[in-house]
């Protein structure tokens, strides 16, 4: 890293916005007017502040980044700036959109290439993957996961120290309080598993094999309902050669069951 | 002593504004813009893209309007937000620019009320009088037809047309058409459909009192069993209807032969007739040029 003062005067800065001393921007980040980024924020190359957009905290932007109006990244519950927020490469974070820090031992975190659209609430400590779109208005919950390629719609409500697993598909305006299987598709109040994500499986390149055979597992084990079959998860965890996914399906389950986690089937 | 407020705000020069405008504090207002006479603008508002807005809207503080929309579709052209005349926006409305496949604009009529956080999407036409909802979240490809009600937090999914005058209760997920004149509600827990007839509908619509009655009739009997809907609308119209009632038949009768009662899911990929009317010849002309290379 070159000297981060010379790198502040070199960025696109809107004179109507404040970038705070200690900032450290890269040469080529584009800041909007209105802005506001805090002291110890840090903003790698590519990046877009668009207008009124407030960073604060101890926050690292990746490359790429695409930040909307009136987003607010990097601040705590409590009100203090020191929270810790690590957002990777190429994600959208689009209007209205609330990313809270998190602690040093547990950041909030963001992978790469996700897409934050309007209205989204994303807590403190929240462990985000990458590829994943969060529609309108999704709440993540206090340390909450959304493993890769999620997919959440509008209005859904993550709880607290709740796992999306990867793949799945999560329907609109319900509220998850258990952790949801990977490559699942999800619905109703309560959380009911209604089968596999297949739309979202076929696009990410899963073999017609696989999906076939995981749509026959989900219909086994979970039947459409909220309540898990106890007589085929074992049988299940006893076969030899079953296959990877499904084995990946079952492991999890057994690991959040032995860990003791909030929302464990 | 009176405090002298200095008002901050970056209004770029070329954008065309009338002279009797109101711009609050930290408004951006961007290059491509139009504000008709007799428009207010709050503070932190965000006007971006190829926006035109008409005369007399009042637009609360920190909405976004004409931004790129979130669809993974659209390929960066400059396309459209218009919005008519005498509109209130609320805080924190945004609204997005069309995508190319979608028919370049996105459209609102006259004396809507958008209220605080509601959203439109890309390629959304609102015609005039609709209310829309604290929250309220439309979706792309949106059509929602004059006077129509949609009360707070709605959710409404893409392609979905909501007829005249029909009033949507609130939290209510919304995956196919509405009716005109219906009430249309339910949770989760069972899949929501037609509730009843909204009376404020009928009333708001200005109808002559015969015709309303038949109306009323017409709703009675197209969804005292939804499951039936098919053969009452071959009823109605073998009996010959005409003003309202032809427009409710012939609208009941397009969404259940369209995909998933969606009948404007038959616009997927084409330009829909409401964004041909409204665009400019020059805009349509670089549309079909744009869809052509593809």
């Amino acid at each position: 890293m070159k000297n981060p003062k010379d790198k502040t005067e070199m960025a696109k800065i809107s004179k109507l916005s404040v970038v705070e001393k200690g900032a450290r921007l890269a040469d080529d980040v584009v800041v909007g007017p209105f802005c506001y980024v805090g002291r110890k924020v840090e903003i790698a190359s590519g990046c877009v502040l668009e207008n009124n957009v407030t960073i604060v905290g101890r926050t690292a932007i990746g490359e790429d980044t695409r930040i909307f109006p009136m987003s607010m990244i990097g601040m705590t519950e409590d009100g203090d700036e020191d929270g810790v927020c690590v957002i990777g490469k190429a994600n959208a974070v689009r209007e209205h959109v609330t990313i809270l820090a998190g602690t040093t031992e547990r950041p909030t975190e963001l992978g790469t290439g996700n897409l934050i659209m309007v209205g989204c609430n994303i807590s403190g400590s929240v462990r985000v993957g990458n590829h994943v779109i969060l529609a309108n208005c999704t709440n993540l919950g206090s340390r909450s996961v959304v493993e890769d390629y999620v997919r959440m719609s509008a209005f859904s409500y993550l709880c607290e120290d709740i796992i999306v697993g990867s793949y799945a598909f999560v329907a609109g305006l319900i509220i998850i309080d258990r952790n949801i299987p990977d490559y699942s598709m999800v619905q109703g109040v309560p959380p009911r598993v209604r089968g596999v994500n297949t739309h979202n499986l076929k696009a990410c390149g899963f073999g017609e094999g696989d999906i076939r055979e995981l749509k026959r597992v989900f219909r086994d084990l979970f039947n459409g309902g909220d309540h898990l079959n106890e007589k085929v998860l074992a049988e299940l965890d006893a076969q030899e050669n079953l296959n990877v996914y499904v084995r990946k399906v079952v492991d999890t389950i057994k690991q959040q069951r032995q860990a003791g986690l909030k929302g464990a089937w | 002593m009176a405090v002298k407020v200095e008002i901050i705000r970056e209004v770029h020069p070329s954008a065309r504004i009338a002279s009797d405008v109101k711009i609050g504090s930290f408004s951006v207002i961007g290059p491509d813009v139009t504000l008709g006479p007799g428009t207010v603008i709050g503070r932190n508002v965000t006007i971006a893209g190829n926006t035109t807005i008409g005369s007399g809207n009042f637009i609360d503080d920190g909405s976004v309007l004409g931004v790129v929309p979130q669809d993974l579709k659209y390929r960066g052209s400059p396309a459209l937000l218009i919005i008519g005349h005498n509109n209130r926006i609320g805080r924190r409305v945004t609204m997005h620019i069309g995508t190319e496949p979608g028919g370049f604009v996105t459209r609102v009529g006259d004396n809507n009320v958008f209220r605080e956080g509601s959203h439109m999407a890309h390629d959304c036409f609102v015609d005039d009088g609709a209310v829309i909802g604290r929250s309220v979240q439309l979706a792309g490809h949106i059509l929602v037809q004059n006077g129509a009600v949609l009360e707070d937090m709605v959710g409404v999914h893409h392609f979905v047309t909501i007829g005249r005058y029909a009033r949507i209760s609130s939290m209510t997920p919304v995956r196919r058409d509405v009716p005109p004149y219906t009430v249309f509600g339910g949770g989760n827990e069972e899949a929501p459909s037609v509730r009843g007839v909204n009376e404020d509908g009928i009333k708001t619509a200005g109808l002559a009192e015969d015709e309303t009655a038949d109306l009323r009739r017409a709703l009675g009997e197209l969804f005292e069993d939804e499951a039936a809907l098919q053969t009452k609308i071959e009823q109605l119209v073998n009996m010959g209807v005409e003003g309202e009632v032809a427009y409710l038949c012939e609208f009941c009768q397009q969404s259940l032969q369209g995909k998933f009662g969606r009948y404007r899911e038959v616009y997927r990929g084409l330009i829909p007739p409401e964004a041909a009317a409204v665009l400019p010849p020059e805009k349509l002309s670089e549309l079909e040029r744009i869809l052509k290379i593809k």
